[in-house]
C-alpha cells in the first residue's frame, strides 16, 4: 500500500490546485514551469501567468489547502503530482497526462507490467459480459494489468473477471468520479476490491462536483495507460469510441471482440474490426497484440502464456439426460438472445412444451433466460 | 293548487325516485325551486317558462313553489324539466289532474317546447315504479328495453299535452328491441400474422379472465392485439347486458340504437386521463368513469408508462373488488367495474430496451419511467409477455392467422367448463378452492416449489400462476391434474413482469 495520511508539501499543494476547479488543461498550465507550492503562491498573489484574469485567486486560500488535505487524509486518498516523485511513469510521458492524480491503493502496480484497457458499453448483452469476464480473468492470470473504467456493464464484468482469477496481475480502475464519493450498490464492493488488490485512479478532486465530462476525459487516461485497448461490446456511437479515438491519437493498438451482426450492442466494435482493429477471440489474441506493442517498450517483460490456454471443459460430467423436446428446443437457441416467440417459431412445437423444455434447460445450465430473452450460456 | 308528479334523478348509475311537488298560490308572481337542486335544476325555471310560452300554454302569473322530494338528496341535471312543466300545468289547472294520474315524467325542455333526451334514461325509468312513464322520444328506444309498454314517447310539450288529454294519439313507439345481431365491424384476429405467443396469451386472457400486460417496442402490434380481444370474449349475458346498458346510459355514451348490447365493451382511454375520468365521479351525479364503462368488457390502457402514477394506483381497488365505491361529502355511488385489464407499454423510454444490449436509455430515465408502475399494480397482471416486431417474411408472405370466431369458440368452451365448476372464469377461483379446483401433478407441484424456493415467485404469484395453468389446461383439454407443461407455460407467460420491476438484474 502507498503511504497515505501524511501528504508532502508538494502533494498538498497539488491537490489544492486540482480542487480549484479548473479544466485538466489549465491545471497543467498551472504547473508548467512552477512547482506546486510556487504555483499556489503565484495564484494566491494573483500573478500566475496561467491565471491572467485572477479567476482562481479568491479560492486559493489556506482554508482550501487545509480542507483538501484533510479530506484526502480522512478518505485514504493519496496524491500524485506530475513531475514529482511517485507519479506513474506509464502516464508521465503522455502529452495530456493529468497534472494531479488521486489514487487509492498501490499505483506502483502499473510499473513494469504489460497493460490492457478493457472497455465497452454499459448496456451489454450476456454474451459481452461473459467475454469481458473471461478476458479479464485470463489476461490477469497471464500477468497483464487490466485497466477499465469500472462502469456498469463491460467494465465491471472485466474487473469481476480479474478479481476472479486465483493469482495474477492486479487490476487498475480509472474512474470519472471523485474517489471520496462512495460507489453505489454492487459497484461499491467492486471498487473496494479493486483498490485493495490494485489501484483506483481519478483526476477528479475529492469533494469536487461530479460532472459528465469527467467520464469523457478519463478515457484518455485509460488510452494513455494501455499498451492495447480492447473494445468488447460497443454501440454504433458508444462512449468507448472516445477511448478508441484517444488510443489512435497515441498510436496505441486498438482491438475489438466481434459480435453478432444483428446485435446493436456490437455495432461499434464490429465496425472497428472492419476498419482494421485487431480481432480478439480470446486472451491469446490480446497477448499476441501486446507482444507486438511492447516490443519497443523496454523494461516490460512479455506476458506469460499460462492461463490463457486453460479453457474449461464445461460440465462434461453429470449432464442430465434431456428429453427429445428439450434437445430440439436447445438446438433452436443460440448465443443471440431470442424471445419465446422466436424459439416457438424455430422449433415448431407447442408453447407449453417449449416452456417446459426451457425450464429444464435452464435448470441443467444449458439455457439462460434473462427477462424473457433466452440464449445459450457462454 | 297543488300537483305531485313522479320523476327521478341520477346518482352514479342508479336512478333515485323524486316527487316533483308544484304549488301555485296567490301572491307576488315568483318561482322558487327548493329541495337541494343544483344549478341546472334551478335554471329549469327559465327553460320551462320559455317552453310553455312557445307551446302556447299558460304560465301562471302567480306565486309558484316547486319542491323536489325527498329534499335530502341532491338533484342534478335537467331531467326534471318535464315533470316541473307538467306539474305547473296541473297546479295552474290548465291540465286536469286525472290526465296525469300515475304517470312519471322524464326529460329536458328546449326553449321551443321540444323534449330532449337526458343521460341515464334506463336507470331513471327503472326508478319510477308502476304506471306510464313519459320519456323523450329520442330516448324511448333505450327506455323500452327496461320498461317495455309503460313507456310513452314525447317529442314536444304541446304534443304531450294533447296526448295526455286524449286529443291526439301517442307518437308511435319505436320498434321493439331485441337481441338483433350487432353489425358493427370488430377487427378480426386473422389480421395478426405470426405472434404465436401473443395470440396464445390473448386467448388465455379471454378464456380465464386474466389481466394481460404486453411489453414491446413501438410497432410490435400491442394495440392491434388488444383491439381484437373484445372480439374473442364470450357475448354478454342478459344480466351483464342490462348492467352495461345502465352504465353507458348513465354516462351519456351512445347505446347502439335501441338494442341490448351483445358484445363486451372495449374502452381505451388516452393516457392523459385523470383519475376521476378513469374511476368516475366529478359531475354532481357522479358520472361513471372509463373503468365502469368497460364493465364486463376490456379496459385497454395503451402506453401504460405514460399514465400518471396516481391514476394507475386508483385502479388497484376496483381491480380487486370489481366495484368502485365513489364517495363524496354529499353523495356516494357504487359503480360496477369488473374489467379485463390489458396494458401495453414500451420497455423503456427509447422503446428498444427489451433486447439485451439495444437500449439507449440511462438508468435514471428507465427508473423514472418505471416508477409510475407500482409493484402492487404490476402484481395484478397474470400474464406479461414481451413482444417483438413481427418477422418481415410472416408479415408479407405468411398465412393469415386463425380467425376470431375459431378462437372465440374455444374461449367459450373454457368459460362453460369454469361455469360448471361454479366460477365465472379461472381468474375468479377463490383461494380456498384452489386445491380442489386446480389439482397439480406431482411434477408440476415440484416445479412450482423450486421456483418459490428460489425466490422467483411470491405467494400471490404462485396462486396466479396456478389459475393461469388451470385456464391453459382447460384450453388444451387436459383431463385430471394440471401438469408440468401447463405450469411451465404459465410461468413463462409472466416473464416480462421482471423486466419492469425496478432493480431487477438484467
Amino acid at each position: 500500500m502507498t503511504s497515505t495520511g501524511v501528504l508532502t508539501g508538494e502533494e498538498r499543494h497539488g491537490a489544492a490546485l486540482a480542487a480549484l476547479g479548473s479544466s485538466p488543461a489549465t491545471l497543467r498550465r498551472f504547473l508548467d514551469g512552477y512547482t506546486p507550492v510556487a504555483a499556489w503562491e503565484a495564484i494566491a498573489a494573483g500573478r500566475h501567468r496561467a491565471d491572467p484574469d485572477r479567476r482562481y485567486r479568491h479560492k486559493a486560500t489556506s482554508d482550501t489547502l487545509d480542507a483538501v488535505a484533510a479530506l484526502c487524509a480522512r478518505t485514504d486518498i493519496a496524491v500524485r503530482v506530475l513531475g514529482c516523485p511517485g507519479y506513474p511513469g506509464a502516464l508521465a510521458a503522455d502529452h495530456q497526462a493529468p497534472a494531479v492524480l488521486f489514487v487509492r491503493g498501490d499505483v506502483d502496480v502499473l510499473e513494469g507490467r504489460p497493460r490492457v484497457a478493457l472497455v465497452g458499453t454499459r448496456a451489454a448483452t450476456p454474451y459481452g459480459l461473459g467475454v469481458a469476464a473471461e478476458l479479464g480473468r485470463d489476461l490477469a492470470s497471464a500477468g497483464v494489468v487490466v485497466v477499465s473504467g469500472l462502469a456498469r456493464g463491460i467494465d465491471a464484468a472485466a474487473h469481476a473477471g480479474v478479481l476472479g482469477a486465483e493469482a495474477g496481475a492486479p487490476p487498475v480502475g480509472v474512474v470519472g468520479t471523485s474517489l471520496d464519493t462512495p460507489a453505489q450498490g454492487a459497484r461499491a464492493t467492486l471498487h473496494a476490491a479493486v483498490a485493495a488488490r490494485g489501484a483506483l485512479l481519478s483526476e477528479v478532486p475529492p469533494g469536487g462536483p461530479s460532472a459528465r465530462w469527467w467520464f469523457a476525459v478519463r478515457n484518455r487516461v485509460m488510452a494513455a495507460l494501455a499498451h492495447v485497448v480492447v473494445v468488447v461490446e460497443c454501440h454504433h456511437r458508444g462512449g468507448s469510441l472516445h477511448t478508441v479515438d484517444a488510443a489512435e491519437q497515441r498510436g496505441v493498438t486498438v482491438a475489438a471482440v466481434p459480435g453478432s451482426v444483428r446485435s446493436p450492442a456490437s455495432a461499434g466494435s464490429n465496425r472497428l474490426i472492419a476498419d482494421g482493429a485487431v480481432l480478439v477471440r480470446d486472451a491469446q489474441d490480446v497477448l499476441t497484440a501486446i507482444e507486438l506493442a511492447i516490443a519497443s517498450d523496454s523494461g516490460i517483460a512479455p506476458p506469460g502464456r499460462r492461463g490463457a490456454h486453460g479453457r474449461r471443459v464445461a460440465g462434461a460430467a453429470a449432464r442430465p439426460a434431456l428429453s427429445a423436446v428439450a434437445r430440439r428446443v436447445r438446438r433452436a437457441i443460440d448465443h443471440d438472445p431470442a424471445t419465446l416467440e422466436s424459439i416457438v417459431k424455430r422449433c415448431g412445437l407447442a408453447i407449453g412444451e417449449v416452456s417446459l423444455a426451457l425450464e429444464q434447460l435452464a435448470e441443467a445450465g444449458l439455457a439462460v433466460g434473462v427477462l424473457g430473452w433466452w440464449s445459450r450460456p457462454r | 293548487m297543488l300537483a305531485c308528479i313522479p320523476s327521478a334523478t341520477l346518482q352514479g348509475v342508479d336512478g333515485r325516485p323524486v316527487s316533483v311537488e308544484v304549488h301555485v298560490s296567490s301572491g307576488l308572481p315568483g318561482f322558487t325551486v327548493v329541495g337541494l337542486p343544483d344549478a341546472a335544476v334551478r335554471e329549469s325555471r327559465d327553460r320551462v317558462r320559455a317552453a310553455l310560452l312557445s307551446s302556447k300554454l299558460p304560465w301562471p302569473a302567480r306565486r309558484v313553489t316547486v319542491n323536489l322530494a325527498p329534499s335530502g338528496i341532491r338533484k342534478s341535471g335537467a331531467g326534471l324539466d318535464l315533470a316541473i312543466a307538467v306539474g305547473l300545468l296541473v297546479a295552474a289547472e290548465a291540465l286536469p289532474a286525472g290526465c296525469v294520474e300515475g304517470t312519471g315524467f322524464l326529460g329536458e325542455l328546449g326553449l321551443d317546447g321540444s323534449v330532449r333526451p337526458v343521460p341515464g334514461i334506463v336507470s331513471l325509468v327503472a326508478a319510477i315504479s308502476g304506471g306510464r312513464v313519459v320519456v323523450p322520444a329520442g330516448a324511448a328506444a333505450e327506455a323500452r328495453l327496461v320498461a317495455g309498454d309503460r313507456v310513452r314517447p314525447a317529442s314536444t310539450v304541446a304534443g304531450l299535452v294533447d296526448s295526455l288529454r286524449d286529443r291526439a294519439p301517442w307518437p308511435a313507439p319505436p320498434p321493439p328491441a331485441g337481441g338483433r345481431p350487432d353489425t358493427g365491424v370488430v377487427p378480426d384476429l386473422c389480421d395478426v400474422r405470426g405472434q404465436r405467443v401473443a395470440r396464445r396469451a390473448l386467448e388465455i386472457a379471454a378464456a380465464g379472465g386474466h389481466h394481460l400486460l404486453m411489453v414491446g417496442p413501438p410497432g410490435s402490434g400491442k394495440t392491434m392485439l388488444a383491439t381484437r380481444l373484445a372480439g374473442i370474449l364470450p357475448p354478454l349475458t342478459a344480466a351483464e347486458a342490462l348492467e352495461v346498458l345502465r352504465i353507458h346510459s348513465a354516462a351519456g355514451v351512445a347505446v347502439a340504437d335501441g338494442a341490448f348490447p351483445i358484445r363486451p365493451p372495449f374502452r381505451a382511454p388516452h393516457h392523459g386521463a385523470t383519475d376521476v375520468a378513469l374511476v368516475g365521479g366529478g359531475s354532481p351525479w357522479l358520472r361513471p368513469g372509463e373503468v365502469s364503462l368497460a364493465h364486463a368488457g376490456v379496459l385497454f390502457l395503451d402506453e401504460l408508462g405514460e399514465f400518471p402514477a396516481m391514476v394507475l394506483d386508483a385502479l388497484r381497488q376496483p381491480l380487486e373488488e370489481h366495484v368502485i365505491r365513489v364517495r363524496r361529502a354529499r353523495a356516494g355511488a357504487d359503480l360496477p367495474a369488473r374489467v379485463l385489464l390489458v396494458g401495453a407499454m414500451n420497455p423503456c423510454p427509447c422503446g428498444d430496451g427489451a433486447l439485451p444490449g439495444s437500449c439507449r436509455c440511462t438508468d435514471v430515465m428507465r427508473q423514472r419511467y418505471l416508477r409510475r408502475l407500482s409493484a402492487p399494480l404490476l402484481d395484478r397482471f397474470d400474464l406479461a409477455i414481451p413482444l417483438e416486431r413481427p418477422d418481415v417474411d410472416e408479415l408479407l408472405g405468411g398465412p393469415p392467422g386463425e380467425s376470431s370466431a375459431a378462437v372465440a369458440a374455444r374461449v367459450r368452451a373454457v368459460r362453460d367448463v369454469a361455469a360448471a365448476r361454479g366460477v365465472r372464469c379461472s381468474a375468479d377461483i377463490p383461494l380456498h378452492a384452489l386445491d380442489g379446483l386446480i389439482p397439480l401433478s406431482p411434477d408440476a407441484a415440484a416445479l412450482l416449489e423450486r421456483r418459490v424456493r428460489a425466490g422467483a415467485l411470491s405467494a400471490r404469484g404462485l396462486h396466479r400462476v396456478r389459475r393461469v395453468a388451470r385456464t391453459i389446461a382447460d384450453l388444451d383439454g387436459v383431463e385430471g391434474p394440471v401438469g408440468t407443461n401447463e405450469v411451465a407455460e404459465a410461468l413463462n407467460l409472466r416473464t416480462a413482469r421482471s423486466l419492469l420491476v425496478p432493480g431487477a438484474r438484467p
